[in-house]
């Protein structure tokens, strides 16, 4: 009777938990379509109207409030993610693929490479400016930035795949050895195709973690604005519902990106059933 | 492993190569990584111990070794506020996210029997991890401002008549950003381990008459810890090296660490930045290990 009291009790108090998680994005979603270029960041709703999701993307008429820098800005993000994703997967398949032997000094390098997330992004920023400071390097997105991108991204790639390559049943490449494959072409051949789901997961984290990257990039990138730091740039002055109609596109962008993730994912895995219907029979 | 013993004289021949030539590629697989985290990870952080010992010019800094600058933050009350703001912000959000977060990891973890709600409710607080960070801090402006959504819905029920204004560009809104952004990290991990708690402990419990405070006390709350404490520490980490709320909520009224390191970057004090740096380290370091001590998770987990 109690217990059922308190589950009660919980299962409210978790309703209003993820009301506190969601709310104020739900607001910031309403408020962007909000009337422009007079309506300003809050309730009431004088009309509802899409005049910020033009205004993003300069499909209106000048007025006082500017637009925000976002297609540049756009490119930017979109090849750094990409550039990250696909060094920080390929660090991630070798390192965790080094990790299936036992080798002296494991442990260090595995702290080494998980520190990389665990050290905040101002510290590693701030390190890397101060490095290129002193050997005179200019700091750009695609270079100073890029490889703090990696340092924060790889150690999520290498923990995906570490996890892949835990279940993964070494069997089958050493069948493939005995029967004279080349490690290269049994790696393409046999191990690849059964770490894929890993390997497209890996790419997703990084992918999302780099698009999303701000702290690090801050420090790291120079003059030319990425995505998150054009939205930062907003920080320090009034906000207009610009800003949300902004972060409504993005989300979904993101969502969009775990959708075509899942149906990826759905594919690979209905397709290694099938081979293993076609094995059995 | 089987194959390889019984057929002893034929796999020798074929499976000796690659183990012959394992330690070289073991080496060679962990090269690339090992060498990017050390040039691009290690090496600046060692740069940034040793740049805070430089001698600053006003817009310059010189490799002339000296301790300046660390003087300079230690008699400056403007860094000691910095740090100790950042000591209390991160106190205050280490527990009100531990308060906020338990309940809702108790009944994720422990009161859901089913598997694929359990589930279903662990995706739905990680979705929003999927949009960007500087997006939903932003979003608690509209929610909290003076004409905001908070004090509308107040005003409107009669509870207040005037709107409160500390809501937004406060200490206090920092503090709820915080708390709603980071919470996550505290649900997950204790979420987890309630729902290794062999159910038949609590059954045994209950059949000898005990209370649902006493089973918490007793036996729900210690078989958690782990889960608190690896919450904790990714909660410290993060608001340890927080900047971006404070900037988006506080209007410049609270000022961390982080928020010090960034505007002596942008007016070239390489030194003092570097500074703030290293004592943001210290503190991570002291706090992590502190606490590593409270509970083993190499034998806990």
């Amino acid at each position: 009777m109690n217990a059922s009291g308190i589950k009660l009790g919980l299962g409210f108090y978790t309703a209003l938990f993820i009301v506190f998680l969601y709310g104020p994005l739900a607001i910031l979603a309403v408020l962007s379509f909000q009337i422009g270029p007079e309506g300003g960041p809050q309730f009431p709703i004088i009309e509802w109207s899409t005049y910020w999701y033009k205004h993003l993307f300069g499909l209106t008429p000048p007025s006082r409030i500017a637009p925000l820098p976002i297609e540049q800005a756009l490119v930017r993000s979109l090849a750094l993610a990409v550039m990250t994703m696909i060094v920080s997967t390929v660090l991630g398949v070798t390192a965790a693929q080094a990790f299936r032997k036992k080798f002296r000094g494991s442990g260090v390098v595995f702290y080494l490479i998980v520190l990389g997330m665990m050290v905040p992004g101002v510290l590693v920023g701030l390190g890397m400016a101060l490095v290129a400071n002193t050997l005179g390097i200019d700091r750009h997105w695609w270079g100073t930035a890029f490889v703090l991108h990696v340092v924060y991204t790889f150690p999520f790639a290498f923990l995906v795949m570490l996890a892949i390559f835990n279940r993964f049943d070494p069997s089958v490449e050493e069948a493939a050895w005995s029967l004279g494959v080349t490690p290269a072409r049994t790696f393409r051949k046999v191990t690849f195709p059964l770490i894929f789901p890993g390997v497209l997961s890996a790419m997703l984290f990084a992918f999302t973690l780099s698009y999303d990257e701000f702290s690090r990039t801050l420090f790291a990138s120079g003059r030319d604005l990425t995505l998150p730091l054009a939205i930062y740039g907003t920080f320090s002055v009034e906000v207009h519902p610009n800003v949300f109609a902004f972060g409504v596109l993005t989300t979904l962008f993101s969502f969009a990106l775990l959708g075509t993730y899942a149906v990826l994912m759905g594919l690979s895995v209905r397709r290694a059933k099938r081979v293993a219907i076609q094995e059995e029979a | 492993m089987t194959m390889a013993a019984t057929h002893h004289d034929t796999s020798v021949e074929t499976a000796a190569p690659p183990t012959r030539k394992q330690p070289d590629r073991t080496a060679l697989l962990l090269a690339p990584g090992v060498l990017w985290m050390l040039l691009f990870l290690v090496a600046p952080i060692l740069m940034m111990v040793y740049v805070s010992f430089w001698t600053q010019t006003t817009f310059k800094i010189e490799p002339t070794l000296t301790l300046k600058s660390w003087v300079a933050f230690f008699s400056s009350e403007t860094y000691l506020g910095a740090l100790w703001t950042t000591i209390r912000i991160w106190l205050i959000v280490l527990v009100s996210t531990l308060l906020v977060g338990y309940p809702a990891a108790l009944f994720v973890g422990l009161f859901v029997k089913n598997k694929t709600l359990s589930t279903a409710l662990l995706v739905l607080c990680v979705i929003p991890f999927w949009t960007s960070f500087l997006i939903r801090v932003l979003a608690w402006r509209p929610m909290l401002g003076k004409e905001g959504a908070i004090n509308m819905i107040l005003m409107k029920i009669g509870v207040i008549t005037q709107p409160i204004e500390v809501l937004l560009f406060s200490e206090l809104s920092v503090i709820i950003g915080m708390t709603q952004i980071y919470c996550v990290f505290m649900v997950g991990p204790i979420a987890f381990m309630l729902g290794r708690i062999d159910p038949s402990v609590i059954e045994a419990a209950q059949d000898l008459g005990a209370g649902f405070w006493r089973i918490f006390r007793t036996i729900i709350l210690p078989l958690s810890m782990p889960g608190v404490v690896v919450g904790a520490i990714f909660v410290s980490v993060m608001v340890l090296g927080e900047f971006a709320t404070s900037a988006a909520l506080s209007g410049r009224k609270v000022n961390l660490l982080g928020n010090i390191i960034v505007t002596q970057v942008g007016s070239l004090k390489w030194a003092f930045a570097a500074v703030a740096g290293v004592v943001l380290t210290i503190l991570m370091g002291a706090v992590v290990a502190a606490l590593l001590r409270v509970v083993d998770l190499r034998k806990e987990l």
